[in-house]
């Protein structure tokens, strides 16, 4: 477009004043069609409340919302929340917090004011108590008639047997608490300030927030259940605690970021609520008329639009399921939605490109950062691969039998060791019994009994590996000790009868290292590489369990190379996952590529070696390891190829890289073609240097007389 | 004399039950050399293999002077270190430069600094007459050329007695002149030797001693000049069929 300007002004010409002509509605029309794109319609009704006073409040029981507000207005509500009247009216102070749960309603305001609605009376008891200088911030019922309330300069009070008592902490002022049952609660406040209770709000332990909010006020928590809980601060970040293998709900705080905010942590917003639809789904609202959902397990947030002005300030939301629910807000503001609020069309602003270059100017800068993302997964996803290829692949060729180990030792240490063998392993499995027990299977079902020994306890239970472990090892070890108590001195081959056939019974030729490196092969080579990284990531949280004690490790580290390990690759889970799944299922792989190679070499090699006295490690990593390293470089190059290709499959857990940039690009300017094109480019680029580069290794390492390899 | 190594009733069987080795015994004494001759599959060269195990003997003993080393107890990459070998194929290794072939054993089992090693390697090289090559690759030598570089090999590590297994089998005959000239030398000079060999020609000016092997067992054994004077029916019918062919 720029060159067609610059020739113009040079000569203009008919032809060309015809063009821009063209060009100029072209533009028009797209700017037009933008207008119309543009053009959402709230998700949400206004629901007539008859009153204009504020409401503060709302909550839903199974039949029944509630709203609380200014001037003790308390309406309800028996249809879903269409329409609202007024209840007794028993306060007149603003009841600015509630709670449900148990059966019961409650209502507070900050002076102390608290009324409940236990489930079998029509009624609202007063339950108000004196709370002198103090003022109160946050309720929340444990049981059905008994409520924790939180407040200023740490203050906390328990209602119980209709009486008040007093569990203050020292500290700084508390702004809300949160229960998830009778025992489990989380209280927070000024300065970061998160406080636990695990015994039914009677004492409360600081827990660490994180360094990024240590100085935010936290006005609103969420214990939403045995995995999740969620808070907020009033400037607009929210803060996620999740169930970490053996960690409970609590006690590690993250930030959650955001992609459509770039990145960042914050949402430039006066948050005053947050309600949670499901485990990845929440709601959020604030004043100046804003209320949005997270989409892509809080990745990414969207801002609603709103059927009233953008004045009103939304104080509070409930979900009564997972589409339905009502908030309230400013001015006795009621409004309702089926579809959790969303907008008629997808949540992003559609960003409208009319000429390519446009589109390749917004779109470039997360290309690349996808391309960064993808070659370090790359990168130390084929340092993992090669790593585990080379040990795999020498396990896999090592000539040494249990024949060779048994009869270096004598009969007696080899029946000895043999018992010993079987009285472990069948220990082992003796102590998986009962868990197998309880697992509760039947016939067939037994298959799946690996998953259930490792956790048996499901999402809010452990990952129990040593019972794997157990398993794998006792029936390794019966079977060993088995053999090795019936040795009798001569380790030979036998031919036996079964089913009438003759079988070559051969138990002393076993390799133990081959059929170790057999099982792993086996498994990462039968099962998809995209339900591995499904497994690696949310299966086996291996961030949390390798990543971040690496990364604490490295904490204080200011070197370049231990910086970028840090912050870039082990603090951030979805990349140590992918780095797992990639490298461990190229290690199968190549593993095999590198045997192949291995096998390629002349048995003479290996005697020539030998005959001069080197033993088979050495023989291994001097002779035949360099030459067949050499041989497999044009396989490799095709695994690695793979490798590159494979990572893709890194965005089904979320890791950013290139293909799922290309999908974050795309949904937000619907351009099909180019963003997946481009994307297509990207990764041939990369690609295709990787092979340029081995191409270039295999002539630089080529030596005269080994292998074929088209002229030397 | 010493005896440097003995073989008694040495048997081999092969997976898949071929009895290639059935009862072989006898000696080698300091400075001597013994040829083996013997038609194909007559178990020669599995005899050489398993003196020094790079195949393991079914039955029987292999003593290095005096030592058994074919129990699983023996620490086999020391006794393989004294005892040099020499393949048909020489299996140089590939990816080493001449010099570094032959110093890749002084360095890793001799544990000698790598200038030490390369002084050694030049003085091997210098009486096989490849000082000159010492910075080639193997894949850049003639057939003989290589053979002469594994002899080198075997040289360096200053072995107690050498094996060669058909040394002159795999090289065109403008080049098998070199290589025996080199083993011969090697005889002058008192190195006991081993050598597995169709050469008969070969085997009788060089060799002390020759034992023709058969179908497993040793059918005559005695000074060289039983290759003139065979006495048993099957050496003769060996030989003829051997000069019959030349």
């Amino acid at each position: 477009m720029s060159e067609t300007t610059i020739s113009l002004r040079d000569a203009p010409s008919k032809g060309r004043i015809y063009g821009y002509f063209v060009l100029a509605s072209f533009s028009f029309l797209l700017v037009s069609t933008t207008a119309v794109a543009q053009e959402y319609r709230s998700g949400w009704d206004v629901v007539e409340s008859g009153t204009n006073n504020d409401l503060f409040s709302v909550e839903a029981t199974e039949d029944e919302i509630w709203a609380f507000g200014e001037d003790g207005v308390v309406l309800g509500s028996q249809d879903g929340g269409l329409s609202w009247s007024h209840a007794n009216v028993i306060t007149s102070s603003d009841l600015s917090m509630s709670d449900s749960g148990f059966g019961s309603i409650l209502a507070a305001s900050t002076d102390g004011t608290v009324i409940i609605k236990l489930e079998s009376t029509s009624q609202w008891a007063d339950i108000s108590f004196e709370i002198g200088e103090e003022s109160i911030s946050g309720v929340s019922l444990i049981r059905n008639n008994s409520v924790i309330a939180v407040g200023s300069n740490g203050s906390i009070w328990k209602y119980e047997s209709e009486t008040w008592s007093d569990y203050s902490v020292s500290g700084v002022d508390l702004l809300d608490v949160s229960f998830l049952d009778s025992e489990r609660g989380i209280a927070v406040g000024e300065e970061g300030a998160i406080l636990f209770s695990d015994d039914g709000g009677v004492t409360w332990d600081y827990r660490d927030s994180p360094s990024e909010a240590s100085s935010s006020r936290i006005i609103d928590i969420e214990f939403y259940s045995d995995i999740r809980a969620y808070a907020i601060t009033d400037n607009g970040e929210v803060l996620k605690s999740s169930r970490e293998i053996s960690t409970q709900v609590g006690f590690l705080w993250n930030m959650q970021y955001f992609e459509s905010e770039g990145g960042s942590s914050n949402l430039g917003a006066n948050l005053t609520s947050i309600e949670v639809a499901t485990t990845n789904k929440f709601l959020l609202s604030g004043s100046g008329g804003y209320l949005s959902m997270s989409k892509d397990g809080g990745n990414i947030v969207t801002k609603q639009l709103i059927p009233v002005d953008n004045l009103t300030s939304f104080n509070d939301i409930v979900m009564i399921d997972g589409f339905n629910g009502i908030t309230v807000g400013s001015g006795g503001t009621i409004l309702i939605t089926e579809r959790s609020g969303e907008d008629e069309q997808v949540g992003f602003e559609v960003r409208d490109f009319s000429e390519f270059g446009g589109f390749v100017d917004y779109s470039k800068g997360m290309l690349i950062d996808g391309l960064f993302a993808t070659i370090n997964i790359v990168l130390f996803g084929i340092f993992l691969g090669f790593f585990l290829g080379i040990t795999l692949s020498m396990m896999k060729t090592s000539p040494l039998t249990l024949k060779e180990i048994a009869e270096k030792r004598s009969l007696n240490l080899v029946r000895l060791f043999g018992a010993l063998a079987f009285i472990v392993g069948f220990m082992f499995l003796n102590y998986l019994v009962p868990i197998v027990k309880g697992l509760g299977l039947d016939g067939w079902e037994y298959i799946y009994a690996p998953i259930g020994i490792i956790n048996p306890g499901g999402i809010t239970g452990d990952l129990q590996f040593e019972n794997f472990a157990y398993l794998i090892f006792g029936v390794s070890l019966i079977l060993l000790g088995s053999l090795f108590i019936s040795a009798n001195g001569e380790y030979k081959k036998s031919e036996r009868e079964l089913f009438g056939r003759t079988v070559l019974w051969n138990p002393w030729g076993v390799r133990p290292l081959n059929f170790i490196a057999t099982i792993y092969t086996d498994i990462f080579r039968n099962t998809p590489l995209i339900v591995q990284f499904l497994f690696i990531h949310f299966g086996i949280q291996i961030g949390a369990l390798i990543g971040d004690p690496a990364a604490e490790l490295l904490e204080g580290s200011t070197g370049f190379i231990a910086t970028f390990l840090r912050d870039d690759i082990l603090s951030n889970r979805a990349c140590v996952s992918a780095i797992f799944a990639l490298g461990l299922n190229s290690g199968a792989y190549q593993c095999e590529t590198i045997r192949g190679a291995i096998s390629a070499i002349p048995s003479g090699q290996m005697e020539a070696g030998r005959s001069i006295g080197l033993n088979y490690m050495q023989t291994m990593r001097l002779i035949i390891m360099p030459q067949a390293i050499r041989i497999c470089i044009p396989p490799m190059g095709n695994e690695m190829v793979n490798l590159v290709l494979n990572s893709s499959l890194a965005m089904v857990i979320g890791y950013s890289e290139l293909t799922r940039k290309a999908k974050l690009i795309n949904a937000v300017t619907f351009q099909v073609f180019w963003s997946y094109g481009m994307v297509l480019i990207s990764y041939f680029i990369v690609t295709w240097t990787l092979a340029l580069i081995l191409r270039y290794l295999e002539n630089k390492t080529r030596i005269p007389g080994l292998g074929i390899s088209g002229g030397a | 004399m010493k005896n440097v190594l003995s073989i008694v009733d040495m048997h081999k069987t092969y997976p898949g039950g071929v009895h290639a080795v059935r009862g072989v015994s006898f000696d080698v004494m300091e400075g001597e050399s013994v040829a083996i001759i013997g038609s194909s599959g007559s178990g020669k060269s599995t005899v050489l293999r398993c003196i020094n195990r790079l195949i393991e003997p079914t039955k029987g003993e292999v003593r290095l002077r005096g030592e058994m080393i074919n129990t699983p107890n023996a620490d086999i990459n020391d006794v393989r270190s004294r005892i040099g070998m020499v393949f048909q194929s020489f299996e140089l290794f590939a990816h080493l430069r001449v010099i570094d072939n032959i110093t890749l054993g002084l360095r890793h089992v001799r544990k000698m600094s790598r200038k030490h090693a390369e002084r050694e390697a030049l003085q091997v090289l210098e009486k096989v007459d490849m000082l000159d090559r010492k910075d080639a690759f193997p894949g850049n030598l003639s057939g003989g050329q290589k053979q002469r570089v594994a002899i080198a090999r075997a040289l360096a590590m200053k072995p107690e007695v050498m094996l060669f297994d058909e040394p002159t089998s795999a090289l065109d005959p403008e080049l098998i002149g070199s290589v025996l000239k080199t083993i011969r030398g090697l005889a002058d000079e008192g190195m006991t030797m081993v050598v597995v060999t169709h050469e008969i020609s070969f085997a009788r000016e060089v060799a002390d001693r020759v034992i023709y092997m058969d179908r497993g067992v040793v059918a005559e054994s005695g000074p060289s000049s039983i290759i003139d004077s065979p006495q048993t029916e099957r050496l003769k019918k060996f030989l003829s069929s051997i000069s019959e062919e030349d």
